[in-house]
């Protein structure tokens, strides 16, 4: 399965690239690249936040093959939820990301190394529900729901035995 | 194997239908969506659900008239009331109706993350509760249906006991129903609202014994690939219940001794310490002081273990029980097979009477169980019956009288090889290639 890491709206390229440098196993290769997207269309001026479902939309579906994550620094919600990490479609081979809530509390290099960690880890995951996989009870998979940025920090950005078997069977 | 929890999202708003649909499904239960009252109520009885998230303002059938009439169809059900800020009061109300909890929109993924968990536990519970309740009452009478002054005095002890914490180790012959009786003690005790753990200790080498019981971390050794919780761990505020702890090995003893001293344990390969909390019931049908005074169980753990003892007498010591018993299996099993069969002919009820009953009440719940497949007729007769089998007439070599003599055991023992190889008084390697010899096969 390739990757298609899409930096969204004016998201440097090379987080995309550095992203998808990090992409564990099933994924076998891919391009980072940067898409255009309309933020005003999906921005709800009473949460002053982006609607998440909304956003998904503008990403397209990609050829047999590939999956596609992207990549953005705003706020998500979800209309039934105060926010969200990301979104995906549950085996549709799209998702998005924000690290608007993944900030670590440290500053300088170490800052930068943790939170590209975390995005890494968070694009991980919303590939593996791209592909159909849901949450998982290990701790340390990437799969594993995480409700807050430090919960993210206990996982790797690679999925357990269990699940990347799920999505090799699946692919 | 338990089912998935199904949830049933009531909202007349599709944004917020479709989100939260999302958002458990990646949890990996299994969603539906309802726009109104009356949609939700045509899904609960077509599908059953076991949570509903309701929203309390929708036209038509408000989530207050849902909840009611969800009540009548599941009462089983927990009912989640979804609300505004401005309707907190009419919310409150719900709960006073009955609802498990209520939560304001928009939600905070945490709150609503573990909130809907904890109903799923709670669902869970239930399910797993009136699990053992049907199987207790199905079970129940095989045991206590009885007239004999030995079985009067395993019930008295039961009632006695159960209430307490004390360690319990039931003994008796195999299929006396000792794990039946172990369900009553934790069914009977304050920890009936925790798990009910099983190991059967006697079918494991020492070291999957060892990661079955006290769980392992991840690399403990090969082939450990991710965490796993023990059984011990996994009774946790509940009731762990050993079979065959005559069979442990002296190493997993010592073990578990410091576990019931410490109310602790690590698992293998770990080093993090876990309190637990359990209720131990064991049980055996060997004779343990024997075994401590042969020098093969440890004195130590045996008084830990034996603070109360609960023996079990064999079937053919309350033969007087057999009709009784009898009357109920084939009911049991009649029923179950709807097959129409009035009761056993005077020749059949004397054969079951006067039968020794080695494998006891659960060869006779197997026997009963053959002899209503056989049955074509109204009655039970005694050609019926693996036991009534005609003898072996002189001019049957050797090799055919064994060899009927282990498909029958065979049979009585449902083709537990583990089971017919006690029973035969062999060795379980020795039983196999008998029955490879004699091309005897499992059905």
């Amino acid at each position: 399965m390739n990757v298609r890491v899409l930096a969204l709206g004016d998201v440097p390229p090379r987080l995309a690239e550095a992203v998808l440098g990090g992409l564990p196993r099933p994924y076998a290769g891919g391009e980072a690249g940067q898409l255009a997207v309309a933020f005003d269309r999906c921005y709800d001026r009473t949460r002053a936040q982006v609607d998440a479902a909304c956003l998904i939309e503008q990403v397209a579906t990609p050829e047999p093959g590939w999956a596609v994550v992207g990549l953005t620094g705003v706020d998500l919600f979800m209309p039934a939820l105060t926010y969200v990490f990301g979104i995906s479609h549950l085996g549709g081979r799209r998702g998005i990301v924000s690290w608007f809530r993944l900030h670590p509390e440290e500053t300088g290099r170490e800052a930068a190394e943790i939170l590209l960690r975390r995005i890494t880890t968070e694009a991980v995951h919303e590939l593996g529900h791209s592909l159909g996989l849901v949450h998982c009870v290990v701790a340390d998979c990437a799969m594993h729901r995480s409700l807050w940025p430090e919960g993210v920090d206990l996982k790797r950005p690679e999925y357990c035995p269990a699940c990347l078997e799920a999505i090799t069977w699946s692919l | 194997m338990t089912m998935p929890v199904r949830i049933l999202i009531v909202d007349d708003e599709q944004h917020i239908r479709n989100s939260l649909a999302t958002w458990f499904r990646e949890e990996g239960y299994e969603v539906g969506v309802a726009a109104s009252g009356k949609d939700a109520l045509a899904a609960v009885a077509r599908e059953g659900t076991n949570i509903l998230l309701v929203d309390i303002k929708m036209p038509g059938m408000d989530g207050l008239e849902l909840q009611r009439r969800v009540r009548e169809l599941a009462p089983d059900a927990t009912i989640i009331i979804m609300t505004a800020y401005a309707s907190v009061e009419t919310a409150v109300e719900a709960l006073k109706e009955g609802a498990y909890d209520y939560i304001v929109k928009p939600f905070d993924p945490e709150a609503v993350s573990r909130l809907v968990r904890k109903a799923a536990e709670r669902y869970s519970l239930l399910a797993e509760n009136r699990a053992l309740r049907e199987r207790i009452s199905a079970a129940s009478p095989a045991l206590i249906s009885s007239g004999s002054p030995a079985m009067a005095k395993v019930i008295e002890l039961l009632d006695q006991v159960s209430p307490t914490d004390t360690s319990v180790l039931i003994t008796g012959e195999s299929g006396t129903g000792k794990e039946l009786v172990a369900h009553l003690i934790h069914a009977k005790s304050a920890r009936r609202f925790g798990a009910f753990v099983v190991e059967n200790c006697g079918a494991l080498a020492e070291g999957v014994l060892e990661s079955e019981l006290f769980g392992h971390e991840r690399g403990a050794f090969t082939g450990a690939v991710g965490r796993h919780r023990g059984k011990v761990e996994m009774a946790n505020e509940g009731t762990l219940f050993l079979d065959e702890i005559g069979d442990v090995p002296p190493k997993v003893q010592v073990d578990l001794l410091r576990v019931l001293q410490e109310r602790a344990l690590k698992r293998v390969g770990g080093n993090e310490t876990i309190k637990v909390d359990f209720r131990l019931v064991t049980a055996t049908h060997r004779d343990l002081e024997a075994e401590v005074a042969a020098g093969r169980f440890r004195e130590d753990f045996y008084f830990r273990i034996n603070v109360f003892q609960i023996k079990l007498p064999p079937l053919r010591e309350r033969s007087d029980d057999v009709p009784l018993l009898a009357e109920h299996f084939l009911q049991q099993f009649a029923t179950q097979m709807n097959r129409r069969i009035s009761g056993f002919t005077p020749e059949a009820m004397a054969a079951l009477v006067n039968y020794p009953w080695p494998g006891n009440v659960r060869e006779l719940a197997n026997a009963i169980e053959r002899a209503v497949v056989l049955c074509r007729g109204n009655r039970i007769e005694p050609g019926h019956f693996p036991f009534a089998a005609p003898p072996a007439s002189a001019n049957m070599s050797l090799a055919s009288v064994e060899e009927a003599h282990i498909r029958q055991v065979l049979a009585t023992c449902s083709y537990n090889v583990a089971q017919a190889a006690r029973e035969l008084d062999i060795d379980r390697v020795t039983l196999y290639n008998k029955m490879k010899k004699y091309g005897i096969e499992r059905p």
